[in-house]
């Protein structure tokens, strides 16, 4: 698999689903190791504004709890977070917009820290489009998918234009033509001070263009100039015009005299000691172009904008493809150690330094109440869709359920809220009577949107406790296999359950109530 | 119409056999989350939206058609 996904909203429409697997809503609990990166893309939930401000706060902690277990050679990108449904109401207190962007800084900070994690600014996205195109309530209701499905074709396309700059490995070098490169017009006509630099366009527009060039060689670009010319005329501009921003000394080499280009650029890397393959070649001359081209394949020489104002752009497309930090080198992997040690650090401080204690934080209340009236709509109505967390994947109608009741079935219903909202009825169990003190586990199933906190075995555990008071000795259970619940395969396993028979498709399990199982006082636990 | 449902069937749903006779629980691809692309692409085909009642109901290539046909 490429992608692991963390997220904590319904995002599958997004993405290709040959390429990646998503963890369960807003769950930490589960890290593959058998990807080749790791993606965080959470959503800022719709909600009311403190409360959601509270929420976005604890992501940074989560965050930092699943980047602390993951291997600091693995790539792990990290998507910003924006706000898409929620209204910014005049006179509120702009507690969310304040959490999202402590957010957004920290990943920033954690990206220019650490070798292996790349930041993704989100609202590169979200910007192109109209607020009230972002989100499709009915889609948000129906499926919990935030971001409108229909912007699901643009993402995609987004998405491999970055996948695409992710891959790139950094340039070092920049190797500019002067004349009508650097600067408007030919020096040796034009003279020192005729050349267009300064002033009014266009000779702004190449002020503009040499002041982000020498922005990019603080960034550790190298400059190098490959011009034909007079070396000493350039000195003289270089020293006399007032208004040339890059000067001799922002060039760590050059070649500035009538002999082949190409020559001239193998000579600049021999001096620098790099390869051709790191060097980019700058001339507004096709022809020179098509030189380098044909004689250095390796040397990037892209097409040179035909108009001043347009270099600009031309500069942005220039860092995006060659110059953007994102591909992790040998140095950053030396730096993943110390990152790592940074990383535990940072652990400390975060209000969590494990998992349990970050449940406790969630207030997390489990309230198991037994078949009735109200629920049992809701009991039938999960058999049906429950696909994930099924152990055996019964489908059942309402009438179905009442007639198991009837003949002595114990049915019951878990809700589950914590303290940023109720979650409503999401999962159930149901026990048919054997013998006399044996019952099956006929169906055992949560949704997805609760998992990643344990609560599969907190449910399970109180319901053997409950069973237990009812003179039950001994239960049974099953997983059968689907396409869908692989992920509960070992379920009952790890619940202290024993297999008695076992085949391709399914596996039968026995457990003997000898005892009374430990409550977690993670949860808040209260039967109905 | 017909043929335009079904080519979106078969494009969202990844399945090139899908028929007529298709449905939710003879295809494989067809889950919820198909369903909401599935949906999406509809919408955006033949200009309708559809409410969530509708798209609950929506679970054989038959009910698509017969739901779409009401809003043409």
């Amino acid at each position: 698999m490429k992608y692991f996904i963390f997220r904590n909203q319904t995002i599958e429409p997004f993405w290709d689903n040959n390429q990646v697997s998503f963890s369960g809503y807003d769950d930490i609990s589960l890290i593959p190791d058998d990807v080749e990166s790791y993606i965080w893309f959470y959503q800022v939930p719709p909600g009311e504004d403190d409360v959601v401000a509270e929420e976005v706060k604890t992501f940074l902690d989560k965050l930092r709890l699943v980047l602390d277990k993951i291997l600091a050679s693995k790539q792990f990108i990290i998507f910003s977070l924006c706000s898409l449904s929620n209204v910014n109401i005049v006179g509120s207190r702009n507690t969310l917009m304040i959490a999202i962007n402590e957010f957004n800084q920290a990943v920033l900070d954690l990206a220019n820290n650490r070798g292996n994690v790349r930041f993704i600014d989100f609202s590169k996205f979200v910007n192109q489009y109209p607020h009230r195109e972002l989100v499709n309530w009915k889609f948000y209701f129906i499926s919990q998918t935030l971001l409108n499905p229909k912007l699901a074709k643009d993402f995609q396309y987004w998405w491999k234009q970055k996948e695409k700059e992710l891959a790139l490995k950094r340039k070092k070098c920049l190797v500019l033509d002067l004349d009508n490169t650097l600067w408007g017009g030919i020096l040796g006509e034009d003279g020192v001070a005729g050349i267009k630099i300064g002033g009014d366009y266009p000779g702004k527009a190449f002020s503009y263009w040499q002041r982000s060039l020498l922005e990019l060689k603080r960034t550790g670009v190298m400059l190098a100039i490959c011009s034909k010319n007079n070396e000493a005329d350039v000195i003289e501009a270089w020293e006399n015009n007032p208004f040339m921003i890059l000067r001799k000394d922002d060039f760590v080499a050059w070649r500035i005299n009538w002999h082949d280009k190409a020559s001239n650029i193998q000579e600049l890397a021999a001096e620098l000691n790099i390869g051709l393959d790191s060097m980019v070649f700058i001339d507004n001359n096709p022809t020179e172009r098509e030189l380098i081209r044909q004689l250095l394949p390796v040397v990037e020489t892209p097409d040179f904008p035909d108009k001043p104002h347009q270099l600009m752009s031309f500069l942005e497309e220039l860092v995006n493809s060659y110059f953007r930090v994102y591909s992790v080198t040998s140095e950053d992997l030396k730096k993943t150690e110390q990152y790592k040690a940074n990383a535990q650090r940072v652990a400390a401080q975060a209000r969590f330094t494990d998992f349990n204690e970050y449940l406790k934080s969630l207030d997390i209340n489990l309230e198991i109440q037994a078949l009735d009236e109200f629920n049992l709509q809701r009991v039938a109505q999960m058999t049906q869709k429950t696909n994930q967390f099924n152990l055996t994947t019964h489908r059942y109608t309402e009438n179905d359920i009442q007639q198991m009741s009837n003949e002595g079935a114990l049915i019951y219903a878990i809700s589950v809220s914590d303290r940023f909202g109720d979650n409503g009825i999401t999962g159930e169990i149901i026990l048919r009577p054997l013998e006399k003190d044996t019952m099956l586990i006929d169906t055992l199933l949560l949704s997805c949107r609760i998992l990643g906190k344990r609560i599969e075995f907190a449910f399970l555990d109180t319901i053997i406790n409950l069973v237990a008071n009812k003179g039950i000795k001994r239960l049974k259970a099953s997983y059968h296999k689907t396409a869908k619940n692989s992920q509960v395969a070992d379920f009952y396993d790890k619940a202290g359950f024993r297999i008695t028979h076992r085949d391709d498709d399914s596996k039968d399990y026995e457990l003997i109530i000898d005892k009374q199982r430990d409550k977690k006082d993670i949860y808040t636990i209260t039967i109905k | 119409m017909k043929e335009r449902i079904l080519q979106i069937m078969r494009e969202v749903l990844d399945d090139n056999s899908i028929d007529t006779s298709s449905n939710q629980q003879n295809c494989e691809n067809w889950d919820s989350l198909h369903q909401l692309s599935l949906i999406s692409e509809l919408e955006d085909e033949f200009d309708v939206d559809i409410e969530p009642e509708e798209i609950a109901e929506m679970t054989s290539f038959e009910k698509v058609k017969d739901i779409l046909s009401t809003k043409l």
